[in-house]
């Protein structure tokens, strides 16, 4: 409750007031005797503003656009995003790149909050936000769950002994999740065998879905991290022949923070962001959403501990950050690990690798003797490092990045011609160059960086206000189709940085309070072929979205959306002529909690695909209603019942779910039926914390779900999970 | 782009001339150009050819130039001249009895070309302005020979919010002038609608809708910023021919130069220059 009973009688804090106006300027006056009255109310009220317990599940939304595809793996992207913001910033301490890092506020508002900050000394209370020229109520609202005014209680030595301080720090959970279909699959029946004793495939674990993680860690002082995961379908066994301890993945991570000189030292599981993301990132970008602003400029976080589970996004190493001079840090890294990969021996004796891999294998799935046949083939060695310069007033950065990846058997990708000036051969030194500069309300940054192929990359960018209500912001990037980044994310259309030009203009208007239209337009080129694109192609994509939030605690928005490529078109013909496809979507969502216990949200979203300008639209809609509700104070149930229609499988819906906490589905709803789950939260202990979750999708006019080893007899799939978090 | 695939070029080029440009309404100056050709609520002395209206809120005669090459081709160059003059006296800033404008434009180069001769009147009263513009067309395509027609085109723009918003529009050609019994050619008839914000003196947001008959609607927008009395940025897009656009504008005293360019996807770069002089040493 962020409420500023005005009519609280001063007398609370006319102490707080004198104390306080004698380090204004005088013409201060009329702001300070409103902070004044803002702190009274604070310390009437309580000495400390509770944090929110963060709607994780609006914020994405509102942060990311529609998925579009299955090849991103969405959820631990989200994870990565949601552990980032498990980690409050301090708000007295954090610097211009730690605020931009949260996504949240404009530059304008950052730059405003570090004057304040400079003459007025640290914020006493997340109330004094209000006060902030530039800070509107929603904003403060957004931002409140993930941030905070406490300093972590001095300096990290008066706390004790490093090993003292991991030991009493409250900050830590243990994690242990379980999940399952309940159907049965095909993957998991008995193989029917023929008389030499062969069958068809079949995975070689249980349908059990299993994590186990336990995390402590103090902001800017310490991490620690142990993760280890099976998916479904994945043995659980000790080999170590086949580098296998266990679980199947298995992950771990030591930090150290803020120790004098050195700022930061990783040991096991880590990921790096620097720049713009074009030759190192780690997972913290959101790339074309309907936040069209401030998610535009990556953040230059550095290193970060990992302790997700996506199997192919980390470095597993060393890496240290070095303060060299009050405005320079240094930071050197160096990673080795195994990779999958499917290895082949070449046919032709005078083939120009022996031995070579047609290319990386993200999924993380080792499940199938041939999935396991991949399971860590190709060693991976990659040491960089990144020299980064930031002036005293933040106002200017720049650095340097070198990545250097060694792998011991050739990549070498299948013979075809949009594979042409793809990455070849075992070795990869990419070198790349950023700056950042703020002046007044323009705020320029950019990346451009080279690959041993001779191929290059840029991404510039540009955020303005220009009006208190007016933000814009503009993007250009040109990644040639031989540029190879191994580690990058920087923002474009196709999932990696190459073969792609652009140009992004973004736009975001408050023309009244509690409305806000933001909109964005991107146009890209492919200048070479891709997968299932004849020849050079271009095409739009542009997004709008008003957002409505008549009460704190209700929001509404409608975001349409279009996007337009080229595809090879389904007919075969000797030369493929790409076609524009075309992609309408609209959604429609509302959210409110009428009392303090019960939360609703409606969604409704729909699209229409066309594969030609002359074939027909084909349609795909869902309606989605969830309640929630807080039973006393220990136990909550959250339920969704949705129904979707699509023609077909090119229009079906990707629909944001609720989850256990740090889980996130993102289910691809085809044909017709209805999509229920319900979850229960149970706090059991102060220390223990449950949830249980069971969805089901029930499909008409189906007698199987699935295909392949996927695949159940009967229109229904329901899933299981349960996850238990226990604090020491 | 262009040199690298001529046939594409080509024949991209002759569609496009044969629809979008075609005697259409075109677009007028450099800073309508920046703004992705979301115009139709502009007041500038190139109201003439994008919203008569607009017309009616100069407040001293004014004359200025425009070139416009577009892709790099000089076979596609359009020039034009426009003049505009406030009709009795002028009080707060209002012509009484409204503003009168004449333009003429060349487009196009030896083999075809078009050319016209353009008469606009403009009145404000209150919030609300109306105007209208005839326009004598005359086209030549060299073998063909030439026709000529007269379209008449109306407009209208309202202050929905002083100083805040407002809207504009513009119907081009309402009469549907034929060029050719053939095919039954006709000059393109258009409606432009939009919708400008500015939430300051600064900023002007501007998106526009524009339907002709035979086309598939396009969506503009555009953003101007006055970073500096004397200097404006500007950037825009056109959704159906797919281009961005952006541009500049320097004032000084009664001069004012503006430039844009703008980039389609296909076929590249087009440019767009225009110099305006006022006859009026009070400047608002």
């Amino acid at each position: 409750m962020l409420r500023v009973p005005l009519n609280d009688s001063a007398a609370y804090g006319s102490t707080t007031h004198e104390a306080k106006a004698s380090r204004y300027p005088q013409k201060r006056r009329f702001k300070a005797i409103l902070t004044a009255v803002l702190l009274a109310a604070g310390t009437a009220q309580a000495q400390e503003y509770v944090r929110p317990t963060p709607d994780l599940d609006r914020l994405t939304q509102e942060l990311f656009a529609e998925i579009q595809s299955d090849q991103v793996p969405s959820e631990d992207l989200y994870e990565t995003l949601l552990q980032y913001y498990q980690t409050p910033i301090s708000l007295n301490t954090a610097t211009r790149e730690d605020l931009r890092g949260l996504l949240l506020l404009s530059e304008n508002q950052i730059s405003q909050l570090l004057t304040y900050r400079q003459q007025r000394g640290p914020l006493l209370s997340l109330y004094e936000l209000q006060a902030v020229p530039g800070f509107d109520l929603r904003t403060i609202y957004r931002a409140a769950p993930f941030v905070t005014v406490q300093t972590a209680g001095g300096t990290n030595g008066l706390r004790g002994p490093l090993w003292q301080r991991v030991f009493k720090e409250d900050n830590n959970a243990l994690f242990l999740r379980y999940e399952r279909v309940l159907q049965t699959r095909t993957g998991y029946t008995a193989a029917p065998l023929d008389s030499l004793g062969r069958g068809p495939t079949r995975y070689l674990g249980s349908p059990d879905k299993l994590l186990l993680r336990y995390r402590v860690s103090h902001a800017k002082d310490f991490s620690l991290g142990v993760t280890a995961e099976k998916d479904a379908g994945e043995q659980l066994t000790w080999n170590p022949n086949g580098r296998q301890y266990g679980a199947d993945f298995l992950s771990a991570h030591f930090v150290v923070q803020e120790r004098g000189k050195l700022k930061t030292l990783a040991v096991g599981d880590y990921q790096l962001q620097f720049g713009q993301g074009l030759l190192l990132s780690s997972g913290l970008q959101v790339g074309k959403g309907a936040e069209t602003i401030t998610t535009l400029r990556r953040s230059s976080i550095g290193v970060r501990p990992y302790s997700s589970i996506l199997e192919s996004t980390f470095f597993r190493g060393a890496a240290a950050t070095v303060e060299v001079a009050p405005t320079v840090r240094a930071t050197a890294f160096v990673s080795r690990k195994r990779v999958d990969a499917n290895v082949q021996l070449a046919a032709d004796s005078l083939a120009e690798f022996d031995e070579f891999s047609s290319g990386f294998l993200l999924t993380g799935f080792h499940r199938t003797p041939s999935e396991r046949a991949n399971r860590q083939t190709l060693r991976e060695t990659v040491a960089g490092g990144n020299l980064s310069y930031t002036s005293r007033s933040g106002h200017l950065a720049a650095g340097l990045t070198a990545v250097d990846t060694h792998f011991d058997k050739a990549i070498q990708r299948r013979p075809e011609l949009y594979n042409q000036y793809e990455f070849r051969g075992t070795h990869n030194l990419a070198l790349g160059a950023h700056y950042t500069y703020v002046r007044g309300n323009v705020l320029v940054f950019g990346e451009t960086a080279r690959s041993s192929s001779g191929g290059w990359g840029t991404v510039n960018g540009l955020l303005a206000s220009l009006a208190p209500t007016v933000d814009v912001s503009a993007l250009v990037r040109h990644y040639t189709r031989n540029f190879h980044t191994l580690y990058g994310n920087a923002l474009s259309e196709n999932t990696r940085n190459i073969n792609e030009s652009g140009l992004y203009l973004g736009l975001k208007v408050r023309p009244v309070a509690r409305w806000e239209v933001s909109a964005y337009y991107d146009q890209f080129w492919f200048p070479w072929l891709k997968y299932d694109v004849g020849a050079p192609s271009r095409g739009h994509d542009w997004l709008t979205r008003v957002t409505y939030a008549p009460t704190k605690t209700s929001l509404l928005y409608a975001q349409l959306r279009t996007r337009q490529k080229a595809y090879n078109p389904s007919s075969g013909q000797p030369i493929p002529q790409p076609e524009p496809t075309t992609r309408h979507s609209v959604l429609l969502y509302y959210d409110a909690n009428p009392t303090p216990t019960l939360g609703l949200r409606t969604r409704v979203q729909g699209s229409r695909y066309r594969a030609t300008d002359a074939s027909p639209w084909q349609r795909g809609y869902v309606l989605a209603q969830d309640a929630s509700v807080a039973v006393g104070r220990r136990l909550r149930l959250t339920a969704r019942y949705a129904l979707f229609d699509t023609d077909s499988y090119d229009t079906r819906q990707y629909v944001f779910e609720q989850d256990v906490l740090y889980a996130f589905s993102v289910p691809a709803l085809s044909g017709q039926g209805t999509r229920v789950y319900g979850i229960a939260e149970i706090s059991c202990t102060r220390q223990l914390t449950l949830w249980l979750r069971l969805a089901e999708t029930h499909y008409r006019h189906q007698t199987t779900v699935g295909s392949g080893l996927e695949e159940i007899q009967g229109p229904r799939r329901t899933e299981f999970k349960a996850q238990a978090r226990y604090r020491f | 782009m262009a040199k690298r695939y001529p046939i594409l070029s080509v024949l991209l080029l002759t569609g496009f001339i044969s629809h979008a440009q075609g005697s259409g309404p075109g677009v007028r100056g450099a800073r309508a150009a920046a703004l992705g050709h979301a115009s139709v609520t502009l007041n500038d002395v190139w109201a003439v050819g994008n919203n008569a209206a607009g017309l009616g809120q100069l407040s001293a005669p004014t004359a200025a130039v425009y070139a416009e090459n577009r892709y790099l081709l000089s076979a596609l160059n359009t020039v034009a001249l426009a003049v505009a003059a406030p009709l009795g006296k002028v009080e707060n800033g209002l012509a009484r009895r409204g503003v009168v404008g004449l333009e003429v434009q060349r487009f196009g180069g030896k083999l075809y070309n078009e050319q016209r001769i353009g008469a606009g009147y403009g009145y404000r009263g209150g919030l609300v302005s109306i105007g209208a513009r005839v326009d004598l067309l005359q086209l030549s395509i060299e073998g063909l020979g030439s026709r000529r027609a007269v379209a008449v085109s109306l407009g209208g723009q309202a202050e929905l919010v002083p100083k805040r918003l407002v809207f504009g529009a513009y119907l081009y050609n309402l009469n549907q002038a034929k060029l050719a019994e053939y095919q039954q050619e006709r000059v393109p008839t258009v409606l432009k609608a939009g919708i400008s914000y500015r939430p300051t003196a600064k900023v002007m947001l501007n998106i526009e809708t524009e339907k002709e008959v035979e086309q598939s609607a396009d969506f503009k927008a555009g953003v101007e910023y006055r970073v500096i009395d004397a200097l404006a940025l500007r950037a825009g897009l056109r959704t159906l021919t797919e281009e961005t656009t952006g541009g500049l504008g320097f004032r000084a005293g009664a001069l004012q130069i503006d430039y844009a360019a703008a980039w389609h996807a296909a076929l590249g770069l087009s440019q767009h220059l225009s110099i305006g002089l006022s006859f009026n040493a009070k400047q608002p």
